[in-house]
This record gives C-alpha cells, structure tokens and sequence, in this order.
C-alpha cells in the first residue's frame, strides 16, 4: 500500500497508531488515475424506451473485436490495468457466444419480467378430472426438468466468457433468471391443485446439453434449438389447452421467454456459421446427434401419453383426439425446426431424421 | 396397470400411479402463490444430504435408468442452505427494475471536469467489480443440486442483479460527457479472492458478507454521493438488491454455525482473510489511492474540497467496518471481536 500512514490491520495498536487516531494526518492526493481514459467527452443521451445496454456502443466502446484477450476484468472500452492475474475464460472469441442482438434481448427481458407468485391469477385454478391432473402435473414435472437444464448449462458457461462480449453475458443472466422463474412456477402448478410431481424424464437430450463441451456453441445448438424449439412449441401447444387463466398466463409469458431464448440462440449459430470455417457442418453433425437424443427421449412414451391426455381432455379422449393433438404439436416443432435450420443455412433432410421424428416431419420439406 | 387400446396405439398410463405425494393443495395467501407456500409435505423437505445425481427435481419420482449427469459439488445442506431463502427470492422478483427505464437519466446535468472524471472512476471500478459479483454466483448455481433449490433461486436472481448493476454503472459512465477509465485489477484471480474460493460458504463469507456488505454500506450513503436525482435512484435501487444479497450471506452463515459447528474455526479463517483486505482494494472507500480520491472528490464537491471529502470517505469507513462488524455478530461468529482475534475494533479506531 502506498500510504506511509495505512493504519494497521491486526495486532496491537502502538503508540504511534493511537496519536493518528487522535489527529488524523493529513492525506496528500496524488490524482495519478486522472485523465487516463481511451475516449473522453461521451454523451450518450436516453431515448424514447429510456438509456439502453446497445446505446452503449459508441466510439471505443462498441469496438468489439473477434478476439478478446484481455483475460481479466477490464470492462470494454477501459484502460487495462497491466500485471494483473488472469481469471482464466474459455470463451474468448467473439464467433463463440457473439448475436448481434443480445443487448436489445436483455432489455427486452427486464421490460417484460413477470412475477409467478403475484402475477398468475392462481385463484382461477379449479379442481380437475384426476386423469387430466395427473397429466398436468407430469407435464409440469418434465418441464421443471427442462428449466432445471437451462439454469445448469446456462450458469455453467456465463462465468466462462469474456467481458469484452458482456452484452451476451447480460442477456444470459435474464435467460438464467427467466429459468429459475420456470423453474419455479411448473413447481407451484404441479402442488397447487391437489395433485403433485410426477416422473423425471428420461434425460436424453439433458444429456447431451449438459456434457456439451465443445464450446458454448455446441451448447447453443441443443439447449437453445433443439431443446429450445421444442419446449417453446409445447408451451405454445399448452397454451392452446389451457385448462384455466393461471395455466394460460403460465405458459403465455414462459413462451415469451422462450422466444427471446430461441431468437438469440438462432442469431448467434448464423453469426458462428458466418465467421468460422467448417462450423456449418459442424453445427449439421451436432443436430444429427441430437435428433437421435430426442428420438430415444420420445421413445418413452410418458410425456407423449400425459400430452395426449392434456390434449384429449381425458384418457378416453386421448385416444383420438388426444393424439391428433400431440401430432399436430410435433409436426409444428419439427417444421418450425427445420425452417429455422435453413434460416441459419444448415438445411436438413426430413427423410434422413430418425423414424420417431420421420413421421411428423412437415411433407414436401427438402434439403436447400 | 391402466391401459387403454384403440387399434395399433396402447397406452401404459403406468406413470400415474408413479407420483410424489398426492393430493397436494399449496394453500395460496396474501402474497399470491410463493415459494414457500409450495413447500408443503415432503416437498418442502431438503435432504441433508442430497443422491439426486439426475437433476430430478426435488419430490419427482426417480427412474431407475436415469443417466448421473449432474455432477453436483454441492450437496450438503449445510453447505448453501439457508432459512429465509424463499423469502429472498420472491423479494427478488417483486423488487426487479429497469436501469434503462427506472433511472431519471434527464435529470444528469454536466459537472465540474474534476467531479466527471471521479464519478467516472467510481463507475469503472463498480463496473468491474460487479461482473464478480455475477459471474461467481453463476458459477455456484450450476454446482448446487437441484433438491436445494430455493437457495438456488436466491442465487440466479442475484446474477440477475448484478447484471443491472454492471450495466447501470456503465451507463453512468458514458452519460454525461465522460467515458470509462482505468480498471482497478482488484478483481483480478488472486488466491483469498471471491473468485478461486474451492468451497461455497468461503466464496459467500468473503462476497456475500465482506464484500457486498462493504458495498451495501456506501450505496446507503447514496444521498450524500448523488450529484443528480438519476445518481440517488441508481444507488437506492443497487443498496436494496444488495441488502438481500447480504442477508442471504450472513443467514447462510447462521444456518452453516449451528448445522456445522465443526466448520466454525474454519469460517472464522475466511473471516480473517476477509478482515485483513476489507479495506483494501476492492472497497471504494478503502485505502486503494484511485477509488478513494475519486470518492473524497464526489463526497466533497471537488478537488478544492478534497479535505473535506476525505473525512467523508473516513467517516463512511468507519460505518462499513461497524456494520460489518454487526453482521458477523448476527451470523453467530462474534465472538471473534470479544477474544480479540479481529483487528476490526482496531481498524475504526485508526480508520484514518
Ligand atoms: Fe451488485
Ligand atoms: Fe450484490
């Protein structure tokens, strides 16, 4: 420390000490930090939705390289301290986490967050036929799972990146935080109405998001597409049947959530895509994997059957109805699915997908 | 087994009788539906000591052929619990705000060059060290087993926090005619730092209590720092998140003193570490020359003031070592201060 008179932090007070507690010396400013900035004289004003994360990026400040090595905590646009340990990050190239709109997203997720104790009319939810309960709740159980994998695989990469690319990392903590409230609220659903938690899932494509090591891409394309797509079209689906105002709140605002969980996942692999040589057929094989994993996933038939519950209206509706129902919830994931992997430029062949996908793979889709 | 048959498609609707507890009615109250109105039964029960490997969550029924894919470093109550974490959470979310739409930004009027460059500094620094302040936690959740969830909601919402911190003190800083300027490097990965903490009630010790705490304080102090009603809003709003990111510290550390007490020595080894750097360099009103004279600077009016404004940042010193020293008392840990083991008592009354 560089104070000649830095009082003692342990031990006994000496005599010395005790006379500058009496008469504080007088402390000499050296104002050596002043004046060191990369660029002074920064006015960003608000606008009309106020001063946001993406108005930010002016001058210095929105330099955004393709490689970040500064591996401390030198926020972007700072004049770097030399000498300092690093923390040690993984993700240090911008084509590894980069969307261009992930300041907008994080925003857009503070302005629409939603309370699940407060903002779900819990007071509509009546008793239910015990055969619909009982799917509701095994539904509510699967899809605690899946936010349960969001929040481990999203936590388990955010401390990993860089901060040269802090709006991905702002966005990540509102994706993290709109799981936990997922997390949450199918918890509250499942014990509010005299029903309870049902059977864990059968973890497959967990599996695969969770052990996902080859980079935050890698991730990307099973938590956020895959996975992604495919619980946003159940809520969708869900929604449709809702049984009740709470349930249609719930799976309304988790599909809002979802979306913007979807829209940066499909931003960033077509900016990956873009900048990194051989990472289209990269991210192609990873979604060969993966439709296995949801086709070994779907071969359990717990989920499908407590959907075509849901869907029916009751077991002896699930029959027909019921499974009319979790077709046409398939055919519109895997269709949007598809639609999505040749917006990022990695078309797919329906009539190489696994025979459990096969089926409901929209008719007449071909590979670009 | 229930089965239903229509032609080629059977149904084994095997998995209802395959539930928790059933016949759960989660009452709802005042305060709509929270989470500790869901712990009720058995789902209300964490495990001292948690199996879960598959990430089930908490009072699901577990398959047999489920993959171990959690991996989970934390698994033992004592290690994250805490008594009053629900409370924590749904405080949480009543209490999220906006730092590009909560904060009076119009009300930012240019200031002498002197304060501009302090207050810029000043946001630097707390730019920088909030990132911590998320990225540690986050670090934490995805280590936690599920089955401790509400201590994990605590968490994820404070990341959430600290993300809004990181950005607001950004925004100050590219507002009104300044720019950011030298990183402090007090974040960096030194051993005893929040960072490189191998075990979570360290990492909370030294974040959540000395760090946050230290914090806590000089956003309370947010009156005298404000130089605009947009300053006093950003610090009002910053010191209520911390003060839950706080209390979830010291109740983690009453809830660790009575399930563990034979941790205590070694909570009370953090607890010296933590003492030894409180008032060093990751504490703006600390002894670190670029935080500190930018404080005297805003606390005083300017360079002209400087005496003044450094009496100020003592004074304020002084607070944070008395609540801090208050806080670990409420954790349970204060004898520390009656055996003389801390050098705190020593440190308020040397404190300039
Ligand atoms: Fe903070
Ligand atoms: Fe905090």
């Amino acid at each position: 420390m560089a104070r000649a008179d830095a009082p003692k932090t342990g031990g006994k007070a000496d005599g010395a000490a005790q006379e500058q507690a009496e008469a504080p010396r007088k402390y000499e400013p050296k104002y050596n930090w002043m004046n060191k900035s990369r660029q002074w004289g920064v006015r960003v004003p608000p606008g009309k939705a106020g001063l946001k994360l993406g108005d930010l990026n002016v001058g210095v400040y929105g330099e955004i390289p393709g490689h970040w090595t500064d591996e401390t905590r030198n926020p972007r646009g700072a004049v770097a301290r030399r000498g300092m340990p690093p923390v040690g990050y993984a993700v240090r190239d911008k084509a590894g986490l980069w969307a261009d709109s992930a300041a907008d997203l994080y925003e857009e997720a503070i302005q629409r967050r939603w309370a699940p104790a407060t903002d779900v009319p819990w007071n509509t939810i009546e008793p239910l036929p015990d055969d619909v309960e009982h799917a509701v709740c095994q539904v509510c159980t699967e899809l605690i799972g899946y936010a349960n994998v969001d929040i481990e695989a999203i936590t388990g990469w955010q401390h990993r990146m860089s901060y040269g690319y802090h709006e991905v990392k702002q966005f990540l903590a509102t994706a993290g935080f709109d799981a936990a409230r997922h997390f949450e609220c199918f918890r509250k659903r499942a014990l509010v109405n005299g029903g309870g938690l049902g059977l864990e899932g059968p973890g497959r494509v967990n599996r695969l998001i969770l052990e996902s090591r080859g980079g935050w891409t890698e991730a990307v394309v099973y938590l956020l597409l895959l996975r992604g797509v495919f619980t946003m079209t159940l809520y969708k689906h869900l929604e449709r049947h809702a049984h009740n105002d709470a349930e249609r709140f719930i799976y309304g605002h988790a599909l809002t959530d979802k979306a913007r969980h979807v829209t940066y996942g499909l931003e960033h692999l077509k900016f990956a895509i873009a900048h990194v040589d051989d990472q289209r057929q990269i991210v192609a094989t990873l979604f060969a994997f993966g439709d296995g994993g949801l086709a070994r996933d779907l071969a359990d038939p717990v989920l499908k059957e407590a959907l075509a519950v849901i869907f029916g209206g009751s077991v002896r509706g699930a029959v027909k109805k019921g499974l009319a129902g979790y077709g046409d919830f398939m055919r519109d994931f895997l269709g949007t699915l598809l639609a999505m992997c040749r917006y990022i430029d990695v078309p797919r062949d329906p009539a190489r997908l696994p025979a459990a996908l096969k089926e409901f793979a929209p008719v007449g889709d071909v590979a670009a | 087994m229930a089965t239903v048959e229509n032609g080629t498609e059977q149904f084994d609707l095997g998995w209802m009788r395959r539930t928790g507890p059933w016949n759960t009615r989660a009452p709802r109250g005042k305060h709509g539906l929270t989470l500790a109105d869901v712990a009720v039964g058995a789902y209300g029960e964490a495990p001292d000591e948690s199996d879960n490997q598959t990430g089930r969550p908490r009072g699901a029924v577990a398959r047999p052929g489920s993959y171990r894919i959690g991996g989970y470093a934390v698994r033992s109550k004592s290690e994250i619990w805490l008594d009053n974490a629900s409370f924590l959470y749904e405080e949480a979310l009543q209490r999220q705000w906006s730092s590009a739409t909560d904060v009076p930004w119009h009300t930012i009027e240019p200031l002498p060059d002197d304060v501009e460059q302090a207050e810029c500094q000043l946001a630097t620094f707390l730019t920088e060290v909030e990132f911590v302040a998320g990225d540690v936690p986050a670090r934490w959740v995805s280590l936690t087993t599920p089955d401790f969830l509400e201590p994990r909601q605590v968490l994820l919402a404070q990341v959430m926090d600290e993300a809004r911190h990181m950005d607001v003190f950004r925004k100050r800083a590219l507002a009104n005619g300044g720019g950011l300027m030298q990183a402090t490097g007090a974040t960096s990965g030194f051993v005893g730092g929040i960072d490189l903490s191998r075990d979570f009630t360290e990492m909370s010790s030294r974040l959540h209590v000395s760090g946050e705490g230290a914090v806590l304080t000089l956003f309370r102090m947010g009156e005298l720092m404000a130089q605009n009603e947009a300053e006093k809003v950003i610090y009002r709003l910053c010191a209520q998140d911390e003060a839950r990111h706080v209390a979830f510290g010291i109740m983690h550390l009453r809830y660790m003193a009575s399930a563990a007490p034979e941790r205590r020595e070694e909570i009370h080894c953090y607890l010296d570490e933590a003492e030894a750097g409180i008032i060093g360099a990751a504490n703006p009103v600390g002894q670190l020359t670029p935080t500190s004279e930018s404080m005297a600077i805003i606390l005083g009016g300017g360079k002209a003031n400087f005496d003044d404004g450094m009496n100020k940042v003592i004074a304020i010193r002084r607070r944070q070592l008395g609540e801090y020293k208050k806080r670990v008392i409420s954790a349970g840990f204060g004898e520390r201060f009656e055996n003389g083991r801390s050098g705190v008592d020593r440190m308020i009354d040397h404190a300039a």
